[in-house]
């Protein structure tokens, strides 16, 4: 008996002492629960947009009224939708196999085998993060061009990972500073050498910060339109973003079609997302949240 | 199975730090060799040249008779415990224990063979399948241990591997590690700051300081002729009281403390060499245990002194002491704030757990006349012919 | 005396130090190559044709007079004025997601849904946040709807087709679009925030305001710094494609910001020396920003 008392009443104290702030009284959290529902409603908005308006065919669409699986059925034949989500799958992997490929070896190099002036090129690098590819679109365009890179999707790949590498070189030299370097000299007393190290010892200790890296490239790389609409000439090599983008720039396409065409795109964007939001997080507070 | 020699080693760190200077030290093969001092005299910078993970300055290391200064950690043979373990967090015990053997290309087979060998040792047969995470301190400390005793190296290197452990388990494991070298033999090398982990697990002890070895001994020659008073304050708990003396030889060789003086036995003066007449003095050294209290009667060559403080350890009891001047007050100078301001004299007595002292009596005690330790009173050095 | 033997690892130059530098090299080499031919190197060839006349085949070196044509181009002057004032958005996509994290660590019932939901349309492009956009500012879209439901059916808009609305309707879009990453952000912050020093203010006796002006506020401002500079730099920087789905920059140029100009100078006029002028501009711009953040992360280390 007094055993259970001591647990309840425990039970009841840790609760009190973690409870983010004081319940608030029974009016207020209807009124903060309502509140929450609106915006909740706002933030679903897009998507009960892009559903309904999907599952219209255009005259219904322009009445503003009726169901049909029109849009659907003949997605297909509008938009090459395949085709398009295997190019956005394509470009999005390669690039994130780079970018993962060149930072974690060199956030392992940052961190534990600095060598002269590795500070300042790693500054130089993370500075990099700053620069909008807008600002060098030109340049960038021509250089590629000039490579003959933009008729598959190498050119693509290329600056993908290029942008993406500041970002990862940051994340992993951050997370790798957080790894004993006692791990990496047992190895090497162990009989490891620094390939050795990075291979059987470092990488299998990054999988979270490369699940980050992985989840947040993908999400920016998989939305975005700018590199696949300027270095991916081939209009049958278009990621799905760019096709939406010219379709709808072009205002002739029925907009229940776009709109369906829109759910497959934010499909698999929206499935990592849910499945790896902490990682998400966490990549985002990286070096300010410890 | 190796010897280890260290021949005028130095480290020069790139900000010009000494962090070993000119150190010279032999383990021979099967040797437990601890390297002993305060933070930052170099003692694991001393250790990690000698497992390949800092260069050599100057001066030649070699294991086994082969000169190692520029060779891998690889194949250099040795295996070293970390102060933070550093086990492989993604790796099984099992694994982590194998990992080196499975680098050089032994079978699965042997692997399995050895790891369990050293399981059985350690006592973690129970824990190989588990990772480190789920692991206890003590039990992560056998797992580095263990990972070091499966290759069966040329030399153990331990880097202050029980300091992140309470008492209780680091007592307990100082035991557990000193028998497991002297089972398998191997030459070891163990750094650490602590002295009892020092006197009770060496065979030989090397005491550095600011970089220098400043003695190499068996535990107890350490502790009974420390080669100057750094060592002499550093081992033994209490350290040794070290007083700053003259020397007097009017009425025969004695020391002076104030007004008070103490004879020294007339074998001292054939095995050291004493300043003679009224030089700069002397540091003089009794360990506390060589302070004796005289009850009554013959007061012939024992020093009036006062009780300041009293810390009763159980066993024993330590009794702070301060000499007392002719007119029978305490030569203890105390300001306006109760702070103690100079202390001429005072030393540190271990009494018996019975004895009824209490802050403010007066005692008289001796020193045992065997056990004088005398100093340079500029260098430090100890004074004893060798 | 064992004989010494020389092994054959020994040398002189290869010392253990040099080893790791060299390995350290090696490995941050690809990350080094990447970063410098695709990103340095532009910014360089960015300043050179800033001073040329340049069509993306022959560039012929005109000196500061790209300069001074930039300088006297409306549309320039109508960019940065638009950027400008969509800055006025940012306090709205930092205090609404302040809003949102502090009424979802209230921890009512179901929060963990609302956080999801709050946050899923983080996942989707930008490009299909647009189209969902331009349905809603429409002239048969959404926001009409509303309106003549509310029964003010002569005050009808239609934000996209004139010049002074075109701007808000991008500005409320892009502050949508950054609810959720902020919202995320400054949740992240308050989770950190030691309960019990909320209780112990609350002991204090202050109210609710009162803890969240000298605790909580306090507490978040890195966080609210660093969502600050994120929302600063996708507002000059990340635009691009709610405005080429949304606006397409129009109409004229009300919608154009820097990076929209770019594209246009660039791909529609054929213009790449201006443009990668434009380029250097915005480089510069967002420059600073990031110069900022780097000191926020710099203070941290």
């Amino acid at each position: 008996m007094t055993k259970i008392a001591t647990t309840l009443e425990r039970s009841d104290s840790t609760s009190n002492s973690l409870g983010p702030v004081k319940k608030p009284k029974r009016v207020g959290r209807w009124i903060l629960f309502a509140v929450m529902m609106v915006v909740a409603v706002i933030m679903l908005y897009p998507f009960w947009v892009m559903i309904v308006t999907s599952l219209k065919s255009e005259a219904q669409f322009l009445a503003g009224s009726g169901f049909s699986w029109l849009s659907w059925s003949r997605l297909t034949s509008v938009i090459p939708i395949g085709q398009e989500v295997l190019s956005s799958t394509i470009v999005c992997s390669a690039s994130i196999f780079v970018i993962v490929l060149v930072g974690l070896p060199a956030g392992f190099a940052f961190s534990k085998l600095r060598f002269r002036m590795s500070t300042v090129i790693f500054l130089l690098i993370v500075s990099a993060m700053m620069v909008p590819l807008q600002a060098i679109l030109m340049t960038e365009f021509v250089n590629i061009t000039r490579l003959h890179l933009t008729g598959g999707y190498l050119g693509a790949i290329l600056v993908y990972a290029s942008l993406g590498t500041p970002f990862s070189v940051f994340l992993f030299t951050t997370y790798f500073r957080g790894v004993p370097d006692e791990l990496v000299e047992a190895g090497i007393v162990d009989g490891l050498g620094y390939f050795g190290a990075l291979w059987r010892l470092v990488v299998p200790i990054a999988v979270p910060a490369i699940a980050t890296v992985t989840v947040l490239q993908f999400i920016q790389i998989w939305d975005d339109l700018l590199v696949g609409l300027f270095f991916i000439q081939n209009t049958s090599q278009r990621p799905i973003t760019v096709g939406l983008a010219v379709l709808a720039a072009g205002r002739t396409t029925s907009i229940p079609e776009l709109m369906a065409g829109s759910i497959i795109s934010a499909l698999p964007a929206m499935v990592v997302y849910l499945g790896f939001q902490r990682y998400l997080v966490k990549g985002l507070t990286m070096g300010i949240d410890r | 199975m190796a010897d280890i020699t260290f021949e005028g080693v130095t480290k020069i760190f790139a900000d010009n730090i000494r962090a070993v200077d000119d150190l010279s030290l032999h383990v021979a093969d099967g040797e437990f060799m601890v390297l002993v001092g305060p933070s930052g005299c170099g003692k694991t910078t001393a250790l990690r040249m000698l497992a390949g993970l800092e260069d050599i300055t100057s001066g030649s290391l070699s294991i086994g008779g082969t000169v190692v200064n520029n060779v891998l950690p690889k194949d250099r043979d040795v295996a070293m415990v970390f102060q933070n373990y550093a086990l492989y967090p993604h790796m099984t015990v099992a694994q982590n224990m194998g990992f080196a053997l499975k680098i050089r290309g032994y079978s699965k087979s042997e692997i399995a063979k050895k790891v369990s060998e050293a399981a059985a040792i350690l006592h973690l047969s129970e824990y190989l399948e588990r990772r480190p995470r789920a692991l206890s301190g003590g039990q992560r400390q056998r797992v580095a241990m263990g990972r070091a005793i499966v290759r069966s190296p040329q030399a153990f290197l331990m880097d202050e591997p029980l300091s992140n452990l309470d008492a209780q388990l680091r007592v307990e494991m100082r035991l557990e590690i000193a028998r497991i070298q002297r089972l398998l033999g191997v030459a070891t090398v163990y750094v650490t700051h602590d002295q009892i982990e020092a006197m009770t697990m060496g065979d030989r002890v090397a005491v550095m300081r600011g970089g220098k070895l400043q003695q190499c001994d068996t535990p107890q020659d350490l502790y009974d002729h420390p080669h100057n008073e750094f060592v002499a304050g550093f081992m033994g708990s209490p350290p040794m009281n070290l007083l700053r003396a003259r020397l007097d030889a009017t009425n025969g060789p004695s020391i002076e403390f104030g007004t008070q003086r103490v004879a020294i036995p007339t074998s001292y003066s054939s095995s050291h060499t004493l300043p003679s007449g009224d030089g700069p003095g002397v540091i003089f050294g009794i360990r506390p245990e060589d302070v004796q209290v005289v009850e009554a009667g013959d007061h012939a060559g024992t020093l009036t002194t006062k009780v300041e403080r009293r810390e009763a350890l159980g066993a024993e009891i330590l009794v702070h002491l301060s000499l007392v001047n002719a007119a029978g007050t305490s030569t203890l100078v105390v300001d306006d704030d109760g702070a103690v301001v100079t202390r001429p004299t005072t030393m540190v007595a271990k009494m018996g757990p019975r004895s009824g002292v209490a802050v403010g009596d007066h005692l008289r005690v001796r020193f045992n006349p065997d056990r004088f330790h005398f100093f340079d009173a500029a260098g430090g050095d100890s004074l004893r012919k060798s | 005396m064992s004989t010494i033997r020389v092994p054959t690892t020994s040398s002189r130059w290869l010392t253990l130090k040099r080893r790791r530098q060299i390995a350290g090299v090696i490995f941050a080499l690809p990350a080094i190559a990447l970063v410098v031919c695709f990103i340095g190197v532009p910014v360089g060839q960015d300043v050179y044709y800033s001073f040329t006349q340049w069509d993306g085949q022959t560039a012929t070196w005109i000196g500061l007079s790209t300069w001074s044509q930039a300088i006297h181009n409306p549309n320039l002057w109508t960019a940065l004025r638009n950027n400008g004032l969509l800055l006025l958005s940012v306090p709205f996509a930092l205090g609404l997601p302040l809003c949102i994290a502090v009424l979802l660590h209230q921890r009512v019932a179901g929060w963990r849904i609302f956080r999801t939901i709050y946050f899923l349309p983080t996942a989707i492009s930008w490009v299909v946040l647009g189209l969902v956009a331009e349905r809603f500012f429409a002239y048969q879209g959404t926001l009409n709807s509303i309106i003549h439901a509310l029964g003010f059916s002569h005050f009808s808009t239609n934000m996209l087709g004139y010049q002074s609305e075109a701007l808000v309707a991008l500005g409320i879009t892009f502050i949508f679009t950054m609810v959720g990453t902020n919202t995320m952000l400054f949740l992240t912050g308050l989770a950190t925030l030691d309960p019990t020093l909320e209780e112990a203010a609350r002991i204090d006796g202050a109210g609710p305001w009162r803890i969240f002006r000298s605790i909580t506020l306090p507490h978040l401002s890195r966080f609210i710094q660093l969502a600050f500079v994120m929302t600063v730099i996708a507002l000059f920087s990340a635009l691009f494609s709610l405005i080429f789905v949304l606006t397409g920059g129009g109409p004229g140029y009300a919608t154009t910001t820097v990076e929209y100009l770019i594209y246009e100078t660039g791909f529609n006029q054929g213009d790449f020396g201006t443009a990668a002028l434009y380029g250097l501009i915005l480089f510069v711009i967002t420059g600073i920003v990031g110069v900022v953040q780097l000191r926020l992360i710099g203070s941290n280390e």
